[in-house]
C-alpha cells in the first residue's frame, strides 16, 4: 500500500505533493473511516442497551437480575396483565382517544389559522397574526392558567387535556410556512372560476399540503400520546389518568396492579414502558421522513 | 415572520375597508376557533397575573398585598437555588447538547458506508419519541440501586465500585445523570438540522479543496466549519430564548430526597401551589410565575435582536 508521491499541477495553478492515482477513489479501509465506524456502533449501543434491557425484562418472569441478554425465565405474563386488568386498560384507552381526538383538532385549527395568515391582502391580517406571536414569547404562567382550566370546568375533565394543547402556535406557523409554498395562481384561477375560500382551503391547500399534514399530524399524535404535564395539572381523578400518569405511578410503585401469571412487579412496570413506547416505535422506522421534516420546514424555510 | 408586507394593495386603488373586509368574510369565520382557542387558554390566564399582588390561599378570597409576594420570594433560599439550577441545568445541557450533536454530525458526514449511516441516524432518533415518562422510567429502572439496576451491576462486575450507589437519589450524581440522561435523548435529534446543513454544502467546494491539495482536516477545518457556524449560533439562539421554560425533564426524574437541591422554578411553583397543602398561596406562587415569564420574555427579545444581527431575521 506504499504510494509514491508526485507532483501534480491543480486548476488553479498550484504545485501540489500527492500520492499517484489522486483521481481514484481513495479506500475505504483507512483508520479514520474504521474508527468512525466503530463511533457509532459504541453510539448505537450506548442508545439501544436502555431500552433493550426493558425490553428482555418486560419479557422475563424472573425479574432482571444483573446483566444479561436474553430473558431467563421466557413468559408474556407482564403483557396479559396489562391487557386483562381494568385499571391499566382504563388508562391505555384514555391515551388512544386523547391522542386521535386532539390530533385531529389540533390539525384542524393550524390549517384553518396557517390559511388565514396566508392570505396577505386581508384586513387585520397582521394583527391575527400578532396576536398569535405574541403567545410564544409571553404567557400567564402555570398558576393562572390553572385557575382559568378550573374556571371553565376543564379540570378532572378529559376535555382539558384535548383542547388546550390543541391550538399550538408553533405548528400553525410551520403549516402557515407550508402552505406559502403553494403558486398563489392556483388560488386566484379558483376564485375567478367562483370557488369560495372554504372550497380552496379543502379542494387546493390541504390535497397539495399532504406531507405537511402528515408531518404535523405527527407532532400533534407525539404529543398528545406522551403528554403528561397537562394531565399532571389538570386531572387528579385516577379514573381519568392516561398511560403516560399511570406509567409514573407505577414506576413510584404506589399503585401496581395484581400480579398474574407469575409476572413479578417489576416485569410490569417494564412491559408498561414498552406498551408506552410501541405505538410510535412500530410507525417510525416507516415515517421517519415526515417525523424529521417537521424540523426542516421549520427551519429551512423563512 | 410577520413581516411580509404585500405590495399588491399598493399597486390597485384602496377600495374601503368595508368592502375589502367583505370580500374575505369567508376567512374571518374560519378564524374565529382559532382566536376563541387562543383566547381562552393563552390570554385569559395573563388576566390572572393580577392574583400576584394579591395573597389568595386555598380558601378565602384573594386579597391585596401589592408588593408584598415579591419581597417574600427574594428573600427564599428556595426560591434562588431554583432560579440559579433553571439557568445552569439549561445552559449547560445546551451546550453539552450542541456541542455533542456537532460532533456527531460532522462523523456522520464522514461516513462511508451509506447503509450504516441511515442506520445509525434512525437510531439516534429514537429516544427523542419517547415521554419524559418513559425516560425517566427506564433510566430509574437501569440506575435502581436494586439487583435489576443494569449500571450499578455493570460497574461491581467490572471492579470500579464495591457498593451500588443511589445515584437518582443524590444530588450531585443526580445532576451528573440529568445531563446524561437528556444527552441521550436529545443529541440525536438535534443533529437533524446539522445535517441538513451539512448536506446542503455544494460538493463541488469540497472538490475544489482537494484539488487544491486539502486533505480531510483542512476541508473541515475551512470549509465545513464556516458553513456550520451559522447554524450553530441560530440553534443556540432559539434555545436560550426558551431556557425558562424547563419542567418535565426536571420533574420526573426528581424524588424526595433531592427535590429541594435540583428545583427549577417551574417544579417550585408546582410544589408551592399543589403539594403544600392549605398553605398554598395562588398569589405568591402566580408571583413566581410572573418574574419566570418576565425573565423569559427578557430573554426572548434579546435572542430575537442577536437574531436579527447574525441572521437577518427574528426568531417569533
Amino acid at each position: 500500500m506504499k504510494n509514491k508521491n508526485v507532483q501534480y499541477v491543480t486548476p488553479s495553478g498550484l504545485k501540489v505533493e500527492g500520492p499517484t492515482g489522486l483521481n481514484k477513489p481513495r479506500s475505504q479501509y483507512t483508520p479514520f473511516n474504521f474508527v468512525n465506524g466503530l463511533v457509532f456502533v459504541v453510539v448505537c449501543l450506548v442508545i439501544l442497551i436502555p431500552i433493550w434491557k426493558v425490553l428482555i425484562d418486560s419479557l422475563d418472569l424472573t425479574t432482571g437480575y444483573g446483566v444479561k441478554l436474553v430473558p431467563t425465565k421466557f413468559g408474556l405474563a407482564g403483557y396479559a396483565t396489562i391487557f386483562s386488568n381494568p385499571s391499566l386498560l382504563r388508562p391505555l384507552w384514555v391515551s388512544v382517544y386523547t391522542t386521535v381526538a386532539g390530533t385531529f383538532l389540533g390539525l384542524a385549527l393550524s390549517t384553518m389559522g396557517a390559511y388565514v395568515l396566508i392570505q396577505w391582502d386581508m384586513p387585520f391580517r397582521t394583527l391575527f397574526a400578532n396576536i398569535l406571536l405574541f403567545t410564544m414569547i409571553f404567557s400567564g404562567g402555570m398558576i393562572p392558567s390553572y385557575l382559568v382550566m378550573r374556571r371553565i370546568g376543564l379540570t378532572d375533565n378529559p376535555l382539558g387535556p384535548i383542547l388546550l394543547p390543541a391550538i399550538n402556535v408553533y405548528n400553525l406557523v410551520l403549516m402557515r410556512n407550508f402552505f406559502e409554498s403553494i403558486p398563489k395562481s392556483l388560488f386566484e384561477s379558483a376564485d375567478l372560476d367562483g370557488c369560495t375560500p372554504m372550497g380552496a382551503f379543502f379542494r387546493i391547500a390541504l390535497p397539495l399540503s399532504k406531507a405537511a399534514l402528515a408531518s404535523i399530524g405527527l407532532m400533534f399524535a407525539v404529543a398528545y400520546w406522551n403528554d403528561y404535564t397537562n394531565f399532571k395539572l389538570y386531572i387528579t381523578d385516577r379514573n381519568l389518568y392516561n398511560f403516560q400518569m399511570k406509567l409514573r405511578d407505577m414506576i413510584q410503585s404506589s399503585d401496581l396492579p395484581e400480579v398474574a401469571g407469575g409476572a413479578t412487579e417489576n416485569t410490569i412496570r417494564n412491559a408498561c414502558i414498552i406498551v408506552a413506547i410501541l405505538p410510535f416505535m412500530l410507525l417510525y422506522p416507516f415515517l421517519q421522513k415526515y417525523f424529521v421534516k417537521g424540523i426542516n420546514i421549520g427551519a429551512v424555510k423563512e | 415572520m410577520a413581516s411580509v408586507v404585500s405590495n399588491g394593495a399598493l399597486r390597485h386603488e384602496k377600495k374601503p375597508l368595508g368592502m375589502r373586509m367583505r370580500k374575505y368574510w369567508g376567512f374571518y369565520l374560519m378564524f374565529i376557533p382559532v382566536l376563541a382557542f387562543v383566547a381562552v387558554f393563552h390570554y385569559a390566564p395573563m388576566f390572572g397575573i393580577r392574583y400576584a399582588f394579591y395573597s389568595w390561599k386555598v380558601v378565602g378570597d384573594p386579597k391585596w398585598v401589592g408588593l408584598a409576594n415579591f419581597e417574600k420570594l427574594f428573600k427564599q433560599s428556595q426560591f434562588s437555588v431554583a432560579f440559579a439550577n433553571t439557568i445552569v441545568f439549561s445552559v449547560v445541557k445546551l451546550l453539552l447538547n450542541t456541542g455533542l450533536a456537532v460532533v456527531i454530525s460532522l462523523l456522520l458526514n464522514e461516513m462511508i458506508s451509506l447503509k450504516f449511516k441511515k442506520v445509525s441516524q434512525t437510531v439516534i432518533y429514537l429516544p427523542h419519541f419517547m415521554s419524559w415518562v418513559v425516560t425517566a422510567s427506564v433510566f430509574s429502572l437501569i440506575l435502581s440501586p436494586s439487583e435489576s439496576g443494569l449500571v450499578n451491576q455493570a460497574l461491581i462486575k467490572l471492579g470500579l465500585i464495591d457498593e451500588p450507589v443511589y445515584y437518582l437519589a443524590d444530588k450531585g450524581w443526580w445532576r451528573v445523570w440529568y445531563y446524561i440522561i437528556n444527552v441521550w435523548r436529545e443529541t440525536g435529534w438535534q443533529t437533524i438540522i446539522f445535517m441538513a446543513m451539512l448536506t446542503s454544502i455544494d460538493p463541488g467546494i469540497y472538490e475544489a479543496a482537494s484539488i487544491d491539495g486539502a486533505g480531510r482536516w483542512k476541508k473541515m477545518r475551512y470549509v465545513t466549519f464556516p458553513a456550520l457556524g451559522n447554524t450553530i449560533i441560530t440553534v443556540l439562539i432559539l434555545n436560550l430564548a426558551k431556557i425558562m421554560n424547563l419542567f418535565e425533564s426536571v420533574f420526573v426524574l426528581q424524588n424526595d430526597s433531592v427535590k429541594r437541591a435540583t428545583n427549577v422554578l417551574q417544579t417550585y411553583v408546582y410544589y408551592q401551589t399543589f403539594n403544600s397543602g392549605a398553605s398554598a398561596d395562588y398569589g405568591y406562587t402566580t408571583a413566581i410565575g410572573l418574574f419566570r415569564s418576565l425573565v423569559g420574555l427578557a430573554l426572548m427579545l434579546i435572542c430575537n435582536y442577536a437574531s436579527k444581527k447574525v441572521r437577518g431575521r427574528g426568531i417569533v
